[in-house]
């Protein structure tokens, strides 16, 4: 069988997403074909955008359209509590409980030796630059309770037990060995409520 | 628990065959290479995801086909149907339960529990360590969920670990060293967990095996089981592990491995108080591996409310009489069971009930009788 080169191009890229099967990427592209013009272009404009007009906040590293994201730069947000999460899909999760009011740090991952992520691969620096600055009474250490982020977990409590600071974990209402991301919105907003002492 | 009936396509040596059984004993019959093993592996792959015989799923696929798949039905409270599909191409196996694909195998295990006693179980009582932590994990695994996570995550820091270990050796980073006193208070925190299951499932299990072993053996002999981890002391256990893993770092540097934990212990087999691997008969061995897979079904039983499916592969050939009678008299109490023999008229001693069903295996097909 053989396919034009401008359609095979589009099915071959979308294949490259996660959960798209080289089956899906051919109906995805079919359905592009038959779309308005105009519509496509919009499209191309969205996708675009996403990498042009956002970057990371500089305080926080959650995604923002400037130098501070909507979170860090919201007077009303309390920013003496810190939650530290591991992705910025955490951020969004957390975000959709409503339970939570104060402002978070992104570490983008967590220790894992065997993908060879240290501690320099994370935005840990910038996470004791930001606690040790002051005026933070609690940091939050809302990583996924899987094998590394609760190690992660570990390393930052040792890092910052000596601070005087409040330093608490997500309470288990999340499924052992589970995602944030996955799990709804009640559990995550059960979890941020009923956080424990480290 | 009722298995009531599999449907293979494709597996093992099986074209397309149904297989219907009987709520009691079912003694499956056939010549070597005729099928009847794959029978009792089927099922155990309903229990737990995994073949006994096997960690290669392409291996279960029939000669020339591409794909393998059995369906079954369970009767628990309600009916469950069952399906394991494998295809070869995508090299991925799918497990539905109720229509539905089950996505973690921690989602099944347990849910139909399971007791497998074949003549490989000799390694238990005679092999290395890990054949009796084997043992053991798999047995908590089925009744403790909390168990099986806490192993996988015990594991997964192991390999962390040592990983870690390994590229302190090679680099000597200090950010490395670092990072090692977290993994370190991770692999504790976890192994003290393991710890305390093990204790407490090896003292639960102790009546069990005493039970099952006088109920095989009508000599005087009391088994017993030792359980052998970093310490026998309970209340200080994570400072103690703790400890040990400082005094020995600079050893699992050099090493690049975890040289203290769970992941080392010990599960000593004794009767009338005299280590059964170093002074035990053939026949002491055999009784006590016997007795351990019946000691895990009355522990499944009690700890899950119902009867573990019993699958006993081959096992009557390596048995004395006297044994096997007390067996099989003893299985009938038990609910379902499946057992797989070579030949039915070397056995005149099992006693049939009506309930009992004989099935015969020839080449991939059934016959019942
Ligand atoms: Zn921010």
């Amino acid at each position: 069988m053989q396919i034009a080169a401008p359609l095979q191009a589009v099915i071959d890229e979308l294949s490259k997403f996660p959960g798209i099967g080289s089956k899906t990427a051919r109906r995805l592209a079919l359905y592009l074909l038959k779309r308005d013009i105009s519509e496509i272009e919009s499209l191309i404009g969205a996708i675009s955008d996403l990498k042009h007009k956002l970057g990371f906040c500089t305080k926080c590293f959650n995604l923002s359209e400037s130098e501070l994201c909507v979170i860090c730069a919201n007077p009303s947000r309390d920013n003496t509590i810190l939650c530290v999460v591991e992705d910025i899909t955490d951020v969004i999760s957390i975000e959709k409980s409503s339970e939570f009011n104060g402002v978070y740090h992104v570490l983008g991952g967590v220790l894992s030796p065997l993908n060879g992520v240290t501690q320099d691969d994370l935005k840990i620096k910038e996470l004791s630059e930001r606690v040790m600055r002051g005026g933070i009474y609690e940091v939050i250490l809302a990583l996924n309770p899987d094998t590394e982020g609760e190690t992660t977990s570990l390393y930052l409590a040792r890092l910052y037990k000596d601070l005087g600071i409040k330093i608490t974990r997500l309470a288990k209402g999340l499924p052992v060995g589970g995602n944030i991301e996955f799990a709804d919105e009640a559990t995550v907003g059960k979890a941020v409520k009923g956080r424990l002492p480290y | 628990m009722f298995l009531k009936w599999i449907k293979f396509e494709n597996f093992r040596i099986y074209d397309s065959a149904t297989i219907e059984f009987s709520d009691g004993l079912n003694f499956i019959v056939g010549g070597n290479g005729q099928g009847k093993t794959s029978v009792l592996e089927s099922i155990y792959m309903y229990c737990t995801t995994k073949s006994f015989r096997t960690s290669s799923d392409s291996e279960l696929v029939r000669f020339n086909c591409d794909s393998y798949s059995f369906d079954g039905q369970i009767l628990d409270t309600v009916n469950h149907n069952l399906r394991i599909f494998y295809s070869l191409n995508e090299g991925k196996k799918t497990y539905f339960k109720d229509s539905k694909p089950v996505h973690r195998a921690t989602e099944i295990i347990g849910k139909f529990p399971v007791v497998l006693l074949t003549p490989d179980d000799h390694s238990i009582t005679a092999g290395y360590s890990l054949e009796r932590r084997k043992f053991v994990d798999s047995v908590i695994s089925q009744s403790s969920e909390m168990y099986l996570k806490h192993l996988l995550d015990y594991n997964k820091t192991l390999r962390q670990r040592a990983d870690l270990l390994s590229k302190i050796r090679e680099t000597g980073s200090r950010e490395l060293i670092d990072q090692l006193d977290a993994w370190t208070e991770k692999l504790v925190q976890t192994g003290v967990e393991l710890i305390s299951y093990r204790r407490k499932f090896i003292n639960e299990l102790d009546p069990f095996i005493k039970k099952s072993y006088s109920l095989i053996s009508n000599k005087k002999e009391a088994p017993s089981i030792y359980y052998k981890t970093i310490s026998d002391d309970q209340t200080d256990l994570s400072r103690f592990f703790l400890a040990k893993l400082n005094s020995l770092q600079k050893a699992e540097i050099a090493k690049g491995a975890n040289l203290a934990g769970p992941h080392k212990d010990d599960f000593v087999f004794f009767i009338n108080g005299k280590e059964l691997k170093t002074y035990g008969s053939q026949g002491q061995h055999k009784t006590f591996q016997v007795s351990l897979r019946f000691a895990q079904f009355f522990y499944l039983k009690e700890k899950l409310g119902k009867n573990p499916f019993f699958l006993l592969d081959d096992v009557f050939g390596e048995l004395d009489t006297e044994r096997s009678v007390a067996i099989s008299d003893f299985l009938r109490e038990i609910g379902q069971a499946f057992i797989t023999l070579t030949d039915f008229s070397n056995f005149k001693f099992l006693k049939r009930s009506e309930n009992d069903r004989l099935i015969s295996v020839d080449k991939g097909s059934f016959c019942y009788g």
